[in-house]
């Protein structure tokens, strides 16, 4: 069973081989294997640099690099068609967001830096083989240990941070390292009792703040607790967010990347993670390794928390923190779980949020947006066997041109479907609005424009079923027709869609008999 | 013969035993510090009443998890789906009028996001935690974006009709019952009905054998020439379903009849404490979200009896328990079993 995980390993990161791009990566990898030849006897610092050049060419590095980015592209793609649904205008939308995030960088960095610590957090209890979904419970237990020293304690300038940030850590560590034991030892499921525990930290930092540690004095509509000292304070170091702890973040992605990558604690974690009981059988010890690895994912998290309060909230806010610790998951799982990965996906969260402002200024689209994009990659990341699919069918697809020259009319007749399935289904969403013809038509339009949705990608699979469902579509654009009749819809426009899907169908039919069924691609 | 019996008592009456004695003496105390009948009966039936509307919603959405659950599948994305059905439950019924409508759509949209997560997780193999996650942040995202699209409002849409409450004759006359179960909303009855169907269902007929299979041992139930990613599929977007309805009763039928911005307020996170403390089955979860519910319902009943208004400061406590249950009951107080190929994909064997 090991072996077999192992082979899977392995076969998972050799690609089918396709014409073209197997030979770019052929080429590639030759002009690899001559750097790290000609470095052979080149002195120690140069070697190593240039052997961490030639690691960049490698399809390893490339593979997540390009879903991510592919997953990014199709993020946007999709919330671009969601903002024209909702009536705005996306081209405005996106250049205001872009724009804005630009002229306002620190921003950018300030709201990554709590994202690259959360991330980190995922990130690194994830290489040992375990999910951190509680990192915003540690991150509330860090942030609330951290407003407890900041204002009970003085200290000199310099030291108060510190020793708050580390508190901070502790707590958040001690918050995860308990899941840890848990799991290690009992075998409770890290994922159920991180999200648990997490709901249990932010109600007992609620009942703090709200109870013993309450503010005393004026009135407060939110429970919070008293400000910290000026000593215990974080620097600004650029613009009027940014503060120090963007770069308590870069040292942390270092000095992560170093664990994992350079020392034994990290090379067990990683091992246990691949495959534990492989691990278990090399003298590794699983349980201690799990519950360090939670441990030290806590300790990420509490840091976010801490450098939070320190560097711009000052004091502790009942339930101040916008979900940081579940957007700690999607940093993560952007960044393919590598801590440089982490760091910018990171930023480029940071920039969706700092240019939302400006989108929402400047487009009116609701922030709200940035949520929705967030998800939309994270959905999309989560299944990279989309973008495989999806690459594979264009290939075959350009194929398919290419190989029946002789007949070129097929797969022309079956581009056209899909694009005017395509434009059905948008044009059958946005009928959707016209709620006052009736329960019957918005049905209907509804069932347009999913069946639009599903022909376009049935069609792209060249399964000849698509053919079929833009038939069904046509005939429920000749149903919307007949009722919106007189109700002052464009019924014209609707018929002429009808009419020209079903006789692109109908064509398209005939020629899938002359020829024979075609390839059925699985949908 | 003795040593099942044993088992059986420890497994099946020790818990209800507990909890009638934890709530006899609830109930004396209760009555010692209101001191009067009357209000003591009223103050007993909204008790009951109030926790069978907080738990409705919790059991449904668990309901709905132990459907994806048992055919293999983590849906942590019960949250992102009830907040989607509470939203299409009042723009539905803002449009059309008629609160069945809302409900009908709220289920339907529920249903569309557990076929999305059924994509990623079933047909491309995805990572079941991620794909939740993700869809719980787009459902959080989306609903409010369209409040401020269809209402132009922040925060809380404009009021719609309330799906009607039932009223049953004669029931409203009996003392503490009549005030309990008497003008309860249509959905509270179903949840009821849908536990004894879905127990049913999942251990007396061939498809809950089928896609608790799927679930246990998913290559014996391909061996058997019988698809995994089908009944696996149809598990999570049964959960979807689920989840809608649930959302669409928060909505609709409990409390204010509008849309507020992430109004689920983390109850499918509790409805995934319910599914694990109520051991993935139906009359466990019914147990488990009845109690969740009246955990919940608790802080609020405090508030009514003078003598415990102290309570009320610690009322975060109460909150907790439910999440401190679970941690405690998947380390080992209470045994916790979850399906054996629970978030392993399943990679139909080809031929090298």
């Amino acid at each position: 069973m090991n072996e077999d995980s192992l082979q899977d390993i392995g076969n998972q990161s050799d690609e089918p081989q396709k014409g073209l791009i197997s030979k770019l990566r052929a080429d590639v990898e030759k002009i690899r294997i001559k750097m790290v030849d000609s470095v052979e006897d080149a002195p120690g610092p140069i070697k190593s640099i240039v052997l961490a050049i030639s690691n960049l060419l490698t399809w390893i590095f490339w593979k997540p690099v390009i879903w991510a980015l592919f997953s990014v592209l199709l993020a946007v793609i999709t919330s671009a068609v969601i903002m024209e649904l909702a009536g705005y205008n996306s081209y405005v939308a996106f250049s205001a967001l872009i724009i804005g995030a630009l002229r306002q960088f620190d921003r950018v960095l300030f709201f990554a830096t709590p994202l690259i610590f959360t991330g980190l957090s995922v990130a690194f209890v994830f290489k040992s083989g375990l999910f951190n979904i509680g990192a915003e419970g540690q991150l509330y237990m860090g942030s609330m240990a951290a407003a407890i020293l900041g204002y009970l304690i003085p200290l000199p300038y310099g030291i108060h941070p510190l020793v708050c940030l580390a508190t901070g850590a502790i707590a958040g560590a001690l918050w995860g390292w308990l899941p840890g034991l848990l799991r290690a030892y009992r075998g409770a499921h890290e994922v159920v009792t991180t999200m648990m525990l997490s709901y249990t930290a932010i109600l007992f930092t609620q009942w703090l703040a709200a109870g013993p540690l309450k503010e005393l004095g004026e009135f407060q509509w939110n429970a919070q607790t008293t400000r910290i000292l000026e000593t215990a304070e974080l620097p600004t170091i650029w613009g009027n967010y940014l503060h120090a702890g963007f770069l308590i973040a870069i040292v942390c992605v270092f000095v992560v990347a170093f664990i994992l990558d350079r020392t034994v604690m990290g090379y067990e974690m990683r091992a246990v993670g691949l495959n534990e009981a492989a691990a278990e059988t090399a003298g590794i010890n699983p349980k201690k390794n799990m519950a360090m690895s939670l441990a030290i994912g806590g300790g990420l998290a509490g840091l976010a928390g801490a450098s939070e309060v320190q560097g711009t909230l000052h004091r502790f806010y009942n339930q101040w923190s916008p979900g940081l610790g579940f957007d700690g998951i999607t940093v993560a799982v952007l960044g393919n779980n590598n801590p440089f990965g982490c760091l910018l996906a990171a930023i480029f969260f940071g920039f969706l949020r700092a240019g939302g402002n400006a989108m929402h200024q400047q487009a009116h689209v609701p922030i709200e947006m940035v949520g929705v994009m967030q998800g939309l990659v994270v959905l999309f990341v989560a299944a990279p066997r989309v973008i495989q699919w999806m690459a594979d069918q264009s290939l075959d697809y350009g194929k398919w041109f290419s190989v029946e020259k002789a007949r070129p009319i097929q797969p022309i007749a079956f581009a056209l479907s899909m694009v005017i399935a395509l434009y059905g289904a948008y044009f059958s969403f946005s009928l959707l609005g016209e709620a006052q013809l009736g329960l019957m038509f918005i049905g209907i339009s509804a069932v347009t424009s999913v069946l639009g949705i599903v022909a376009f990608f049935l069609l792209f699979a060249r399964n000849s079923r698509g053919i079929i469902i833009s038939l069904i579509m046509s005939i429920c654009w000749f149903a919307l027709a007949v009722i919106g009749m007189g109700a002052g819809v464009d019924i014209g426009f609707m018929i002429l869609v009808g009419l020209i899907q079903s006789v692109l169908a109908v064509f398209s039919l005939l020629l899938v008999k002359g020829v024979g069924k075609s390839k059925g691609g699985d949908a | 013969m003795k040593s099942n019996l044993k088992r059986f008592l420890r497994k099946n009456v020790i818990m209800p035993v507990v909890l009638l004695v934890v709530i006899t003496i609830l109930m004396k105390v209760t009555y010692d510090a209101v001191n009067d009948a009357e209000r003591f009966y009223d103050l007993t039936g909204w008790l009951l009443q109030a926790t069978l509307q907080s738990a409705t919603p919790l059991i449904l959405a668990a309901l709905g998890g132990m459907y994806s659950e048992k055919s293999g599948i983590v849906n942590i994305g019960l949250e992102g789906m009830m907040l989607m059905g509470a939203f299409t439950a009042v723009a539905a019924t803002y449009f059309f009028y008629d609160p069945w409508i809302g409900v009908l759509a709220a289920v339907l949209a529920g249903g569309l996001l557990g076929i999305v997560h059924a994509i990623i997780t079933v047909k491309m193999k995805g990572n079941h935690i991620v794909s939740g996650t993700g869809i719980i942040l787009f459902a959080g995202g989306f609903t409010t974006l369209m409040l401020e699209v269809i209402w132009n409002r922040k925060g809380m849409s404009e009021q719609v009709t309330a799906l009607p409450n039932v009223n049953i004759p004669f029931l409203r006359d009996i003392p503490i019952i009549g005030v309990a179960f008497d003008n309860l909303s249509p959905i509270v009855y179903f949840t009821f009905v849908l536990v004894i169907v879905s127990w049913y269902v999942l251990y007396r007929t061939p498809f809950g054998l089928r896609l608790r299979a799927a679930g246990e041992d998913p290559s014996t139930l391909d061996a058997a020439g019988i698809s995994v990613e089908k009944y696996r599929f149809i598990g999570v977007v049964i959960s979807g379903l689920l989840a809608g309805l649930s959302g669409a009763y928060i909505s609709i039928s409990f409390g204010l009849p509008a849309f507020g911005k992430q109004m689920t307020g983390g109850r499918g996170f509790i409805a995934l404490a319910a599914l694990i403390f109520g051991n993935w089955s139906p009359f466990g979860v019914l147990g488990a979200g009845l109690f969740f519910g009246f955990l919940d319902t608790l802080q609020f009943f405090v508030g009514f009896v003078p003598a415990w208004a102290w309570v009320q400061g610690y009322s975060q406590f109460i909150q907790m328990l439910p999440f401190v249950l679970v941690v405690l009951a998947l380390a080992g107080i209470r045994k916790s079993v979850p399906p054996k190929a629970i978030a392993v994909p399943y990679e139909k064997e080809v031929k090298a």
